[in-house]
């Protein structure tokens, strides 16, 4: 019975979001809460010689002031990181503390000094302007190659030359050397990723609730990972034991993996709500978001590819400094290493890959995974590289990838594709999908179109990207070995009420995905029951059993997966109990639409009986439990590899160098598709935030270390009218190892878009044999790259 | 932030140098500055309030005349401090003269900002100290025409 299942059902959640019904965690509020504000550096490295807190204290209102010395007093622990990744030499990763509040120097501007705890957040505020703290400013570094340099400002003085961890991947860099000087060209380039600001709708916020009582505490959190919260904060910041703690993660308006982490501000109100005896919220505002949430990107790259006459890649060889920020978040080594190196293979058969990448703090906002991860660097230095190649070698860019691209293998009958970086891709067929975005684009036709714009003085350009992700994260022991320190499975729980209607607890979370309809519109199909009879909980420790959260396109492959393994149970339950009921053997029953049939006949018993059947076993099987509940773990078998072809066709204003994004045509294949809706809006969704990188933003550090577009007054996002009516089509190749045959497509649309903007206004700009910008591509820089 | 300007002014460079030392006819006509107080040698304490595009905040903290060739030139060292972020600009004041009664004074310098000042509205902000020096320019003019008005 398929009724929901590849439908594109309403989703069940906007009915609060758009009547503004929604719960967020700063709608909380609790009997006697107190409210916090951060006093945070205004530079990017200084040594504090004093912190003057009595002006503040003596403010009518306030509650207290704590500052890194009681922080340090107490005896807590810092922030850790989640994951390790070592130095070649097999040294371990520096890996400074990182405190809470900090006391002895301020390693970023925002990094927190105290917090004043005040009776409303508006007193908190004002008495925050009155802590005095003398600093004593000292020189800062915000490049990452440049913070490598001998004489460069430490930001951890045991990290020599702010090295993290230096780590390679691939063949022996001496092989891939040979087959690059063997080949027949080299196409080089040399650019930054910039580092770009997450920008979630609504700012981080945390509540703690300390209730001494029961010596129990909550944390109301903004996180798409309240369970992994609880066991960093609990287990290696504040030693509370696991079962006293509480943490929820209500509706979160958007993350893109900024709410991922393990911030300070959570353990923080935990802290302070402990002393003080009463709950203390948090709540930053925009300016703080931009300062302190995660920043994604940020690699300097040189990136090397060789190849032979026809055309076929003979070897790849990557160099990257990648920049950690001040301090290490919770997934910050993994991203630029295991996250980005493992997917330089691409879609193409390149027999030789050997990528090198330094680790390195500076004095700026901490860097970790931000929509994409690690793939939309890879992808883009890849996909950047082709159509360069394509136009130095004379080359159709299309043509070129088709040349180059790894043959289809479905995964069953071939086996999937192993690659040189550690990866084996589950399924693909690359072709595919790029002949269709071809055809959608009228390539052919647009070439003619291209060349008499030119000669009417208009510049138009077409750019391609064809990508491939590792999603669906991750397996356990592959994850392990790799240096994470938690596993990655999934749980899913399902339990069955006596009237039959069913309530499914699940570890992923929702934060703008659409879980509450998506993971109704699997269960209701497996089980044969209106989607009105099924309600999805996450993000609530107390509910869920256990879970790793929402990120890296991960909720249906690996939580919908552990849902469908209690569903399974379920079934197989319910027979046992419709065999007793009907007088059948177990053997000679069929589960379908909702009941269990005798094969062959009309006898028959539904789901609400049997179910009712479980939990009032009057007549029952000897010796089986009562009740339907079950909840299992997942574990995937391997990743998820969803791939893709973006085509983007832009047209550059001569007189302004203003970029208009005139056709944008991307052809997905995320597996099966539950949702084609919500998948949709997945993909516009992450399109624009590929397109935005590649256009709009990027936070931009002086020489001082300061963030100097802290705003939406400085900061440019994408808006509506800077984006074409996308046109979207999709190619199905199921997920061979996942009970849904999904792969995800939470982050496909950010990790193929960038490039295929940049090469399409590369494209457009060939006529002036320019070869490579720097994005953002604002009208400034293409206009003078077009004047000089 | 770079800050660089000119303005011819009606005075002899003696005459614009003189105005420019004397702490009286400074504080009154610089734009928010409240209070400009001797505290030892060419250096002076200064509170202003300060409306800078999108933040606004008030000022704290020292001026230093270095260098001073009179009356051609000297280096003002400004060191201010707010609750919005810190501002550390050292500028180059050059007087020229053109002819008897006319001197152009030219700036030229640099300013390092922190904190919100930083990251907020920082692109507009070239624009308001642009105008705010214009503002000061235009009441030393009347200064020097009608001295103590």
């Amino acid at each position: 019975m398929t009724n929901y299942i590849g439908k594109a059902v309403r989703r069940v959640e906007d009915k609060r979001f758009i009547t503004g019904k929604g719960r967020y965690t700063d709608d909380i509020t609790l009997p006697g809460m107190a409210h916090a504000y951060i006093v945070r550096s205004p530079y990017a490295h200084a040594r504090i010689i004093s912190i003057d807190t009595s002006a503040a204290e003596a403010m009518e209102g306030v509650v207290k002031v704590y500052t890194g010395k009681d922080i340090a007093e107490s005896g807590i622990n810092g922030i850790p990181t989640g994951w390790q990744v070592n130095f070649k030499n097999g040294d371990t990763m520096k890996e400074p503390p990182h405190p809470l509040l900090v006391a002895d120097k301020a390693r970023y501007m925002g990094d927190a000094v105290a917090v004043v705890i005040a009776e409303n957040r508006e007193i908190a505020r004002d008495a925050a302007d009155m802590v005095e703290v003398e600093y004593e400013e000292l020189p800062a570094v915000a490049g990452p190659k440049k913070a490598t340099k001998d004489g460069a400002p430490l930001v951890h003085d045991d990290a020599p030359n702010n090295l993290c961890f230096d780590w390679e991947l691939g063949n022996p860099k001496a092989e891939v050397d040979e087959a690059l000087d063997r080949s027949h060209h080299i196409t080089t380039l040399e650019f930054t990723n910039q580092r770009v600001v997450p920008n979630a709708i609504e700012p981080r916020s945390a509540i703690g609730h300390y209730e001494s009582a029961s010596d129990k505490y909550t944390l109301y959190t903004t996180s798409q990972n309240p369970h992994l919260t609880r066991l960093l904060m609990c287990a290696f910041v504040l030693g509370i034991p696991e079962h006293k703690v509480r943490v929820v993660a209500p509706d979160v308006g958007g993350g893109f993996g900024s709410k991922i982490f393990h911030y300070a501000e959570e353990a923080l109100m935990i802290w302070c709500s402990q002393r003080l005896n009463r709950p203390v919220k948090w709540t930053a505002d925009r300016s703080e978001a931009f300062m302190t949430d995660a920043h994604g990107r940020d690699h300097v790259t040189k990136a090397e590819m060789g190849f032979d006459k026809d055309g076929k890649i003979t070897g790849l060889r990557v160099k990257t400094y990648a920049n950690l920020g001040a301090y290490l978040s919770t997934f910050a080594p993994c991203v630029p290493t295991w996250l980005h190196g493992t997917l330089l293979q691409g879609l193409y058969t390149t027999p030789k890959i050997n990528v090198d990448v330094t680790g390195v703090f500076t004095h700026t906002t901490p860097v970790d995974a931000y929509r994409g991860a690690g793939r939309p660097e890879a992808t883009y230095l890849l996909e950047r590289l082709m159509d360069t190649a394509a136009l130095e070698m004379k080359m159709d860019p299309a043509e070129l990838r088709m040349k180059n691209f790894i043959p289809p293998f479905d995964g069953v009958e071939q086996p999937g594709y192993q690659t040189q970086v550690a990866l084996q891709y589950d399924s693909g067929n690359y072709h595919g999908v790029l002949e269709r975005a071809l055809e959608m684009a009228g390539y052919d036709d647009f070439r003619k179109e291209q060349e008499k714009a030119r000669k009417d003085g208009k510049l138009l350009g077409v750019g391609f990207s064809t990508y491939i992700e590792a999603c669906g994260i991750a397996p356990s022991a592959v994850v392990g070995a790799l240096g994470a320190r938690a596993g990655l499975y999934e749980v899913g729980q399902v339990r069955v009420q006596p009237t039959g209607t069913v309530s499914v607890y699940t570890g992923s979370h929702s934060h703008g995905q659409g879980h509450e309809t998506t993971f109704a519109q699997v269960v209701a199909d497996r089980l044969g029951i209106p989607m009105e009879n099924v309600e999805i909980i996450h993000g609530d420790s107390e509910a869920v059993a256990f879970g790793m959260g929402t990120y890296g396109s991960r909720s249906l492959a690996v939580g919908g997966s552990a849902i469908m393994k209690s569903l399974d149970k379920i079934i197989e339950k319910g027979a046992k109990i419709a065999a007793h009921t009907l007088e059948a053997s177990e053997e000679d029953l069929e589960f379908a639409e909702g009941k269990w049939t005798v094969k062959g006949t009309d006898k028959s018993v539904g789901f609400g009986d049997v179910a009712l059947t479980a939990y009032v076993p009057h007549n029952y099987p000897e010796g089986l439990e009562p009740g339907m509940d079950f909840s299992s773990f997942y574990d995937p078998a391997n990743f998820t590899y969803p791939f893709g072809a973006h085509i983007a066709i832009v047209e550059v204003d001569k007189d302004t160098g203003k970029v208009s994004l005139k056709r944008f045509i991307a052809v997905d294949d995320v597996g099966n598709v539950i949702n084609p809706m919500i998948v949709d809006g997945q993909i516009h969704g992450g399109l624009a935030q590929g397109i935005g990188q590649a256009l709009f933003e990027g936070a931009i550090y002086d020489e001082n270390a300061q963030l100097t577009n802290g705003s939406y007054m400085d900061y440019t996002m994408p808006r509506a009218d800077d984006l074409p009516s996308f046109e979207l089509d999709r190619q199905v190749t199921p997920c061979p190892h996942n009970p849904l045959g999904v792969k995800g497509a939470g982050e496909a649309g950010t990790i193929g878009s960038t490039p295929a903007v940049v090469n399409a206004v590369m494209d457009a700009l060939s006529p002036f044999g320019i070869k490579n910008l720097e994005m953002p591509l604002t009208p400034e820089r293409v206009w003078r790259a077009m004047n000089s | 932030m770079h800050l660089k300007g000119t303005h011819k002014f009606h005075a002899s460079a003696n005459d614009l140098w003189s105005k420019l030392m004397d702490t009286g006819t400074l504080a009154r006509i610089t734009p928010g500055v409240s209070k400009l107080e001797e505290i030892g040698k060419d250096q002076y304490k200064a509170i202003a309030e300060v409306k800078m595009g999108p933040v606004s905040g008030s000022f704290s903290g020292n001026l230093n005349v270095q260098d001073k060739q009179e009356p051609r030139s000297f280096v003002l060292n400004i060191k201010q401090n707010s609750k919005i972020g810190n501002v550390a600009a050292d500028v180059k004041i050059e007087l020229q003269p053109v002819s008897d009664n006319e001197t152009e004074l030219s700036f030229d310098g640099k300013a390092n900002l922190s904190g919100l000042l930083a990251r907020t509205g920082q692109r507009v902000m070239s624009g308001v100290a642009n105008t705010l020096s214009k503002q000061f320019f235009r009441a030393l003019e009347e200064e020097l025409a009608n001295p103590g008005s």
